[in-house]
This record gives structure tokens, C-alpha cells and sequence, in this order.
């Protein structure tokens, strides 16, 4: 029987009769229409990105080897004297750069490390209720969809010297651990306090993240290991963590990327404070970007920002052979 | 059957025809609407003015809006020129809401900007007019002689301009890009009568050894709510406007000026520097707990607030406390005292220009911006100005200022007079190294008092190694 497509694709991969004016056949026409379409569709995109992306990397990238404030009409140009200065040279750049690393390398250490333990227990107990499992859910979602400046100021109020924290303790009898300049007041407690609160508002997402692993394991896989006389805690060490392992490897990843780069909650809780003791690279690259009163830094930000993306590239390539050598 | 086949395919020809058309134009709008995205990311801004014909001035001073609106509402009385007035605030964000609007030429005709920095550093960025042929001797001749200067580029402005990184780099020498607006000092102590009253002080401390034993006083009274507020979160704060002061007292002019100097017999780290940073560190047990995390306005807010008996800001401060809902007659103010056993022990605090006028270079209405900018120099605009936001004008009001300011800024006007020897004068920056920035200074102070991570010995050492990596850096 022929049917119609059948007779169509006849027609057209046919004779010369169904050529097109200009000559070329039908079917060589619609592919190249659909080619032009596709490239035009694609276009937007092509363009966005040479304008938003290329060309602004390549100017960040060229503006880092410059002197510059943003408005004045020539750039100074100045080799790698901002790497330099930024790292080792200058002895009034390279102090708070090297004290901000050191910051950042602690919070990179504990952040990622924190939510992590955090987050997966959390999920693990979460993925055993069988009620209100929703509503439980978006609980301890609330504090991803509240992170922003307002929550940010919320926790500078709790963490104040006559701030809930300090009242809290007070109340429980616990006086001796009140901090009386505050959470943020005192560079022995800022720089964690500051921690806990990015772990706070980090832990959501990671949770979310293992409950999706956690509800895609095999449930056989499990039966297998209780037949085999497994205990909850020895199965969730033992074949619930190692299978979640990738996750783990997200997690990580997202949150070292997130502590490297990130300076929203320095600037508005402690603005790098008391006396630059919470100062982080994320911040002092925003700081000399924007807030030097034109002083003609740009270059450095722009410096110290390409060797944050170095970094990160790195940290990247190690979580992904980590990850491979365990997958 | 062939008929059918063929009109069939027909149909399917047309529908892909028209298919196709559809996709073509979907292609169209959506490359119009990410190029139209294009082209709003581009700028092409109204640069001021805009469509309305009102003239536009931003300021950072929230307290000086109302006194600025009603000028504006006299000016399009008398000139037909209507005048929109907007705050930024705090000065951070006033700083990158300017530089982000340059970049999308959405700039206001008219900015009140902190004055002899800030101003012309857009000036030489190009975001302010110059002001030269504009502003003629007999608008000049309305301030005092001491900051008819400010935001002109005189000698010693140009030379600082010279290094490549000072923010100045670029003006040229004879240019004005500003003209002085508001006036005042730094260095002004705030003090909530009250509760002096309940620690047994009847009136204000005379000496910097009164001063921390009123501090004690209070504190002993109210430990949490009878301490010294000052927003140490801009660290700057307590070096520029506490120890400097002191240190002006304590060492005379070119004691304290030498504190920066090279010469480590002089500077921060030797016996002379030390003792002032001890001096200092005598406040260390009475700030208000919490002071190292409020940033200028929280810790006048929490002044205002009860949470502190004593405040150090600056002649700006009583309107922000006015603000906040206190009154001038509830709180004591007046210059820092000195050190009795110093070299100036009763030391003025010189006027300086605090804030300027600047004209942007895109506005659209640069004539009609130029009017709003000596209307409100006229003595008359400028006492009605004072009234209403509580600050000095620079402007002088002649021989009544006194009641035309009210109390309370008269009482700050007093602190301005001194002879030249006994007055710290904050303009006078030659002495410092090239490209010295405060907060750094603040942040080393900051450690010392109030967080006591260091001693003052420790301190000087630390200044003193701050201050020769400026002076190597300009070489």
C-alpha cells in the first residue's frame, strides 16, 4: 500500500520535474532553510554571550594587566606588576590580600566541611518520615529562600551583644558563654560565627540534593544489606554514603566555589570587620573594584579576581578526579 | 488517487511553508527582543533632567533633604524651575550609585559629594563640570576664606594629583569642579545630659583627663548603657576623629605631623607616638559594648537610642541625632578636649568643607543647574537651609549666625575658634604619605581599642610599619 509520506518521500527524492526554480532540489532547500533557522535561532544566544561573555572576560582579563578607575580615558598599562603587587610586592596591598587568603582558606576548609555534616544526616532522617515529609521539607528549605540581605541583617540583630543568642544563653543559665562585644564584635568568634551562618543558609540545597540521591538508591540495594545483618547505622556508613558519594563530590564542589567566591554576607554582617579580622579575598576584590573612591584599582580587583578563577579551576579539577577515582 | 496524493503534499507544502514562516518570525523577535535587551544594557540614559524638564540632585545626606526640598520649592517660586531632590544613603552606596550611573549616563544634573577628594575625583574621572568660568569672586566671597579653596585645584592639590594613584590623577591645576556646601569639624563629643546628671556630672569635661573620668563615672553607673559609641566599623573613624585630635593636643603641630613622618625618633612607634596611643587607650574599658560592629549611623542611632552615654562624631552628628529623636537640648556638645599637660591643651578644631556641589558634565539643564547651585549659596537660602537640616552651611550667615543656627550650633560654631597654632586643622594632609588611606591606619588603632588584641607599643610599631610602606610604595 502506498501512503501518503511514502509517495511524498517518492516525489520528492524523484525526478527532475520537482526541482525548484533556482535549481536546487526540494529537500537540499529545507535542509538549508532549517540550517538558517536553527543559526538564527541560536543568534540571540551567540550574541549575548560574545557581548556579555567574551568580550567581558577578555576585557576583565586585559584590564588586569592595567591601571585604571573605570572613568579616566586611558588605562596604564603595567605588565604583571597587579599579580605582583596583589601577591607578595606591595606592602600595602599584598597584607590584606595574604590576611584575607588565610580567612578564605578557612572558610573553604569548614564551610563545605560543615554542610556537609550537616546536610546529610539531615536527609537521611528526613527520607525516614513517613509524615508531613513534605511540609518538613520546605521547613528546612526556608532558610535558601530567605538568604538575601534582610535575613542578613536579621542574623547582625540576633548576633548583637543584647542580641536572642546572648538572651537565649542568659536565659538557660548559660552566662559564662555569652559573648558580651557579640557574636561579630570579637575577631575570636566573628570569622566562625560568620561560617555557621553560610553553612545555615548552604545546608538546604545539599540536603535537597542527598534526598534526591537517597530516594533514587535501589531499595533491594538496601533489603540486600539488613538480610546481610547491616544495622541503620551500618548501612547508611556503609552503603547509603559510599553510593551518595557523587553527591558528596557536588556538595563539595558547590560549596568550595560558593566560600572562594562569595562575600555578600562579610559585607553586610561585619564589612570585613572588627579591624579587618573577617576580611575575605571575595570582599577585598569587591572593595578595591568599587569602593576605593576612584583610586585607579580596577586593575587589581580585576588581578585578584583571575587568580580566585585560577583557583577555582583547580579545586574543580581535583574534585573531578577525586571523584572519579571513587565512582 | 495520484489527485489525492498530490493535493495532500500540497497541503503539507503549504503547512511547512507556513511553518517555516512562523519559525522565521519567531527567529525575529526573538533576536529583536535580546537586541532591544542589548541595547537597554548600552546606557543611552537621560543624563539628568530627563523628559520632565525638573532638574535632578542627589545627595548622600538623608538629613539634608527636607532643607533641600524646601529650597527647591522657593527656587521654583522665584527662577520656574522645578527641582527634584533624592538620597542615597549610606556613602557607600551613594559612591557606586554615582559611578554606576556615569556608566549608563543616568546621572543626575546636580550631586552633593563629600568635599576636597571625592570631588575631584570626578572631576578628573570627567563625571564633574568644571566650574571655573562659572563660579566668580562675588560667589566665592560668600564663604569664609578658609574653605573658598575647597574643590579648586590649587598647588599643592595638583602635585598630590601627580601620583598615578591618587584618585585626583588628571585634574588640571586651576580647575574648580566644586563648591563648598555644608561645613564643620570632626572630633565633636556628644553627651547624653541625663545621664552625666545621674553619674554626678554637672557639666561637660574640660580636659581629656575629665573625659575619661566621666567616661568612668557613667560606666560605673550603667555599664551597659553608659559607654562611648563611635562607628568603628569604618574603621577610619577613631583614627581621624579621636586619636588625631589627641595626638594634635598632646604633641603640638609638628609633634603630631611628624607622627607620620620617616623618621622613627618622631613617628608612631617612638616614645612620642606611644604616648598618645596610651592616651587612647585609656577609653579602651568604656565603649559601648558592640561599637567595633556599628557602622556611623548605627552607633548614632544607638546613641539616640539610650544604648550609650557619649558619642565622638562630628558637627553633621546633631542633625542625625535630631533625626532619630533627639533633641539638641537633651545632649552636651563640644569639641574633644584636649591633654591639659599638652602642647595645646585647649585646642580648636578647624572648619573644613564637608560636603560640595558638583554639576554634572551631562546635564542636559547645566544653566538652570548652575542657578539651583548659587541659589542655595545665597545667605538667605543657606539660613533657611541650616534651620531645617540642623547643619552648618558654608555660607556665612554674618554677624547673627549665632541665632540663626540656634544653641546648639552655635555652641559648635565656638569650637572652631583658635589661633592658628592651637588649632587642628583636618584639611592639612601634605605631611602624609602619598596615597595614605585612613582605614587601614583605623583598622591597626581598632586592634588596640577596643578589641585589645594589641598593646599600644605594638600598635605604634604596626602604624609606623603602615606608614613606610606608603612612603616606599610612592617611591
Amino acid at each position: 500500500m502506498t501512503t501518503p509520506e511514502t509517495a511524498e518521500r517518492r516525489t520528492v527524492s524523484g525526478g527532475e520535474s520537482r526541482r525548484t526554480p533556482s535549481g536546487a532540489p526540494p529537500r537540499r532547500r529545507r535542509i538549508r532553510t532549517e540550517a538558517v533557522s536553527g543559526y538564527l535561532f541560536v543568534a540571540p544566544a551567540v550574541i549575548l554571550f560574545s557581548v556579555m561573555g567574551l568580550y567581558t572576560i577578555g576585557y576583565g582579563f586585559a584590564l588586569s594587566f592595567a591601571h585604571w578607575n573605570g572613568f579616566t580615558p586611558t588605562w596604564k598599562w603595567v605588565g604583571l606588576d597587579n599579580y605582583a603587587d596583589l601577591l607578595w610586592r606591595d606592602p600595602v596591598y599584598a597584607p590584606p590580600v595574604q590576611a584575607a587568603a588565610l580567612n578564605t582558606l578557612w572558610v573553604m576548609i569548614f564551610v563545605p566541611l560543615l554542610t556537609v555534616a550537616v546536610s546529610f544526616p539531615l536527609a537521611v532522617l528526613l527520607n525516614q518520615v513517613r509524615r508531613l515529609q513534605g511540609v518538613l521539607r520546605s521547613i528546612y528549605f526556608v532558610p535558601y529562600v530567605t538568604s538575601g540581605i534582610a535575613v542578613y541583617f536579621a542574623w547582625r540583630y540576633i548576633l548583637q551583644p543584647e542580641g536572642a543568642i546572648n538572651f537565649l544563653l542568659g536565659t538557660l543559665g548559660l552566662g559564662s558563654l555569652q559573648e558580651p562585644q557579640g557574636w561579630l564584635g570579637n575577631p575570636d568568634t566573628a570569622l566562625a560565627t560568620l561560617i555557621v551562618v553560610i553553612v545555615w543558609g548552604n545546608v538546604p540545597v545539599a540536603m535537597l540534593l542527598y534526598l534526591t540521591g537517597l530516594q533514587s538508591i535501589n531499595p533491594s540495594v538496601l533489603e540486600a544489606a539488613q538480610l546481610d545483618g547491616a544495622g541503620w547505622w551500618r548501612t547508611n556508613v556503609s552503603v547509603i554514603w559510599p553510593l551518595l558519594m557523587p553527591l558528596t563530590g557536588i556538595n563539595v564542589l558547590l560549596n568550595l566555589r560558593e566560600s572562594l567566591h562569595g562575600f555578600q554576607t562579610f559585607l553586610v554582617m561585619t564589612n570585613g570587620g572588627p579591624a579587618q579580622h573577617t576580611n575575605v579575598l571575595g570582599l577585598e576584590a569587591y572593595r578595591l573594584a568599587f569602593l576605593e573612591n576612584l583610586n585607579p584599582t580596577l586593575g587589581l580587583a580585576s588581578a585578584l579576581g583571575w587568580m580566585l578563577f585560577v583557583v577555582a579551576i583547580v579545586l574543580a579539577l581535583i574534585n573531578l578526579r577525586v571523584l572519579r577515582s571513587r565512582v | 488517487m495520484f489527485d489525492y496524493l498530490n493535493e495532500h503534499s500540497e497541503v503539507r507544502a503549504m503547512r511547512r511553508h507556513h511553518f517555516g514562516t512562523a519559525k522565521l518570525a519567531a527567529v525575529a523577535v526573538a533576536t529583536a527582543l535580546s537586541l532591544s535587551a542589548l541595547t537597554a544594557c548600552g546606557g543611552g540614559g537621560s543624563g539628568g533632567s530627563g523628559s520632565s524638564g525638573a532638574l535632578e540632585m542627589w545627595t548622600f545626606k538623608q538629613s539634608h533633604v527636607a532643607g533641600l526640598q524646601a529650597a527647591a520649592a522657593d527656587f521654583e517660586k522665584s527662577a520656574g524651575v522645578k527641582v527634584k531632590i533624592e538620597a542615597y544613603t549610606p556613602d557607600d552606596a551613594f559612591a557606586t550609585k554615582i559611578q554606576s550611573s556615569a556608566k549608563t549616563g543616568d546621572l543626575p544634573d546636580v550631586m552633593e559629594t563629600h568635599s576636597d577628594g571625592e570631588d575631584l575625583g570626578f572631576g578628573a574621572s570627567g563625571i564633574a563640570a568644571e566650574l571655573t568660568s562659572v563660579v566668580n569672586d562675588a560667589w566665592l566671597a560668600r564663604y569664609p576664606e578658609t574653605v573658598r579653596t575647597s574643590g579648586y585645584v590649587d598647588a599643592a592639590k595638583f602635585k598630590e594629583s601627580q601620583d598615578d594613584g591618587s584618585k585626583m590623577h588628571g585634574v588640571k591645576q586651576g580647575a574648580r569642579h566644586s563648591v563648598p556646601f555644608t561645613i564643620g569639624t570632626f572630633g565633636i563629643v556628644y553627651a547624653n545630659k541625663k545621664m552625666l546628671t545621674d553619674a554626678g556630672i554637672a557639666r561637660p569635661p574640660a580636659t581629656w583627663a575629665e573625659f575619661v573620668e566621666a567616661l568612668k563615672a557613667t560606666h560605673a553607673k550603667d555599664a551597659k548603657n553608659g559607654g562611648l559609641a563611635l562607628g568603628l566599623k569604618v574603621p577610619d573613624t577613631g583614627i581621624t576623629w579621636l586619636a588625631q585630635p589627641l595626638a594634635y593636643s598632646m604633641l603640638g603641630r609638628s609633634g603630631y605631623e611628624a607622627l607620620f613622618g620617616k623618621d622613627k625618633a618622631a613617628n608612631w612607634s617612638s616614645p612620642n607616638g606611644v604616648k598618645v596611643l596610651q592616651a587612647y587607650d585609656q577609653v579602651t574599658p568604656y565603649w559601648m559594648p558592640g561599637t567595633q560592629t556599628l557602622g556611623i549611623d548605627e552607633a548614632d542611632q544607638a546613641f539616640a537610642q539610650g544604648k550609650a552615654a557619649w558619642l565622638v562624631g562630628g558637627t553633621f552628628t546633631l542633625a542625625f541625632l535630631g533625626q532619630n529623636g533627639m533633641k539638641p537640648d537633651d545632649v552636651y556638645a563640644f569639641g574633644l578636649p584636649g591633654d591639659a599637660a599638652g602642647k595645646v591643651p585647649d585646642p580648636a578644631l578647624g572648619p573644613l568643607a564637608l560636603t560640595s556641589l558638583i554639576l554634572s558634565a551631562t546635564s542636559k539643564q547645566p544653566e538652570n543647574a548652575k542657578k539651583w547651585m548659587e541659589y542655595l549659596s545665597q545667605p538667605e537660602v543657606a539660613a533657611k537651609f541650616s534651620k531645617a537640616s540642623t547643619d552648618l552651611p558654608a555660607t556665612e550667615l554674618g554677624a547673627e549666625s549665632s541665632s540663626i543656627v540656634g544653641p546648639a550650633l552655635a555652641s559648635l560654631l565656638d569650637s572652631f575658634k583658635g589661633t592658628p597654632e592651637g588649632t587642628y586643622d583636618p584639611r592639612r594632609r601634605e605631611f602624609f604619605p602619598p596615597g595614605y588611606k585612613q582605614d587601614k591606619a583605623g583598622a591597626i588603632l581598632v586592634d588596640m581599642s577596643p578589641l585589645k588584641k594589641v598593646t599600644p607599643e605594638q600598635t605604634g610599631q604596626k602604624l609606623t610599619e603602615l606608614t613606610e610602606s606608603f612612603w616606599a610604595t610612592s617611591q
